[in-house]
């Protein structure tokens, strides 16, 4: 069952997966989407849960282990997670060149 | 000041319940606690808090309830009542916790656990047309000692309150199965 290979990303997606290149906490990911994308894009706490899980079923990211109980969980990047981020950054290359040549002719 | 408000909405109301509750915040009385039918609002900014009304898939108390209720928190939402499986949610209306850029899947998934809520409360009220049945057939030989007639009348009257909410519940799941296939035929267009 993987339907997800040679798929596009969702938006929320590509930029938690984005994000995540650092270790940061569910509010973090709101925080830097939010900036990252200028006030554009607001993920909802219960996107940004869905998602996380949905991620972390995939391996595509991690829950960090933190000494302390009362810590913020932390997420990150898997190698996995990177290498469909570099696949999907290709894809788009492409969506973007092929965007441009139609509309520059 | 503090005031208690004795409301009711149906199940099936609950965008109304939701409207009512962030108005109600307009107005500056912001909901401190909920329960059935109960809201307690404390007087404060108009306009302070968004409330939403969500629907989780296990009771609060259930692990994974409990770390997503722990990931709001986190989120600076709070948890200001409960209903059954329903949660009040509340956030600063500056942090805009709620307003999401994809609505289309928001909407979805909260469509599908309000569906999947509706299919337990269905099998339990078939269950209750069952039990009813089974009762009154099992009861058959026994005509004329009073217990057994008791039980009887008890299992006619249960067979048919629950078979005419039965009736209605499919209404209403109609309802909601057109409201699924809209948002289903959003999402080809947006996320």
């Amino acid at each position: 069952m993987n339907k997800s290979e040679n798929i596009a990303l969702t938006e929320a997606v590509f930029y938690i997966l984005l994000a995540l290149h650092q270790a940061l906490h569910g509010y973090g990911i709101m925080q830097e989407t939010q900036k990252l994308t200028k006030g554009r894009l607001n993920l909802s706490a219960g996107t940004l849960y869905g998602a996380l899980s949905a991620l972390m079923e995939k391996s595509w990211i991690k829950a960090l282990e933190s000494e302390e109980e009362s810590r913020k969980k932390e997420y990150i990047i898997t190698e996995l997670g990177k290498s469909v981020f570099k696949a999907e950054l290709d894809r788009l290359q492409e969506l973007v060149q092929n965007g441009k040549k139609v509309i520059t002719q | 000041m503090k005031k208690t408000v004795r409301k009711v909405f149906f199940l099936w109301d609950y965008e109304k319940e939701e409207r009512w509750l962030n108005e109600m915040s307009q107005k500056g009385w912001q909901l401190t606690w909920a329960s059935f039918r109960k809201y307690r609002f404390e007087k404060g900014e108009p306009g302070q808090y968004e409330y939403k009304l969500e629907l989780l898939e296990k009771k609060t108390a259930a692990t994974e309830s409990k770390s997503y209720l722990e990931f709001l928190k986190e989120a600076g939402i709070e948890l200001v009542g409960e209903c059954r499986n329903w949660i009040y949610l509340r956030s600063k209306t500056a942090d805009k916790a709620f307003v999401s850029s994809k609505p289309c899947l928001d909407e979805l998934s909260h469509l599908m656990k309000v569906q999947q809520f509706q299919n337990s409360l269905r099998n339990m009220l078939m269950l209750m047309v069952v039990f009813s049945f089974v009762l009154i057939l099992a009861l058959e030989e026994f005509t004329g000692i009073p217990v057994a007639d008791f039980f009887r009348g008890f299992g006619t009257g249960l067979g048919l309150a629950s078979s005419v909410i039965a009736l209605c519940f499919v209404f209403l799941m109609k309802k909601q199965n057109r409201k699924m296939k809209e948002a289903i035929k959003e999402l080809y267009t947006c996320e």
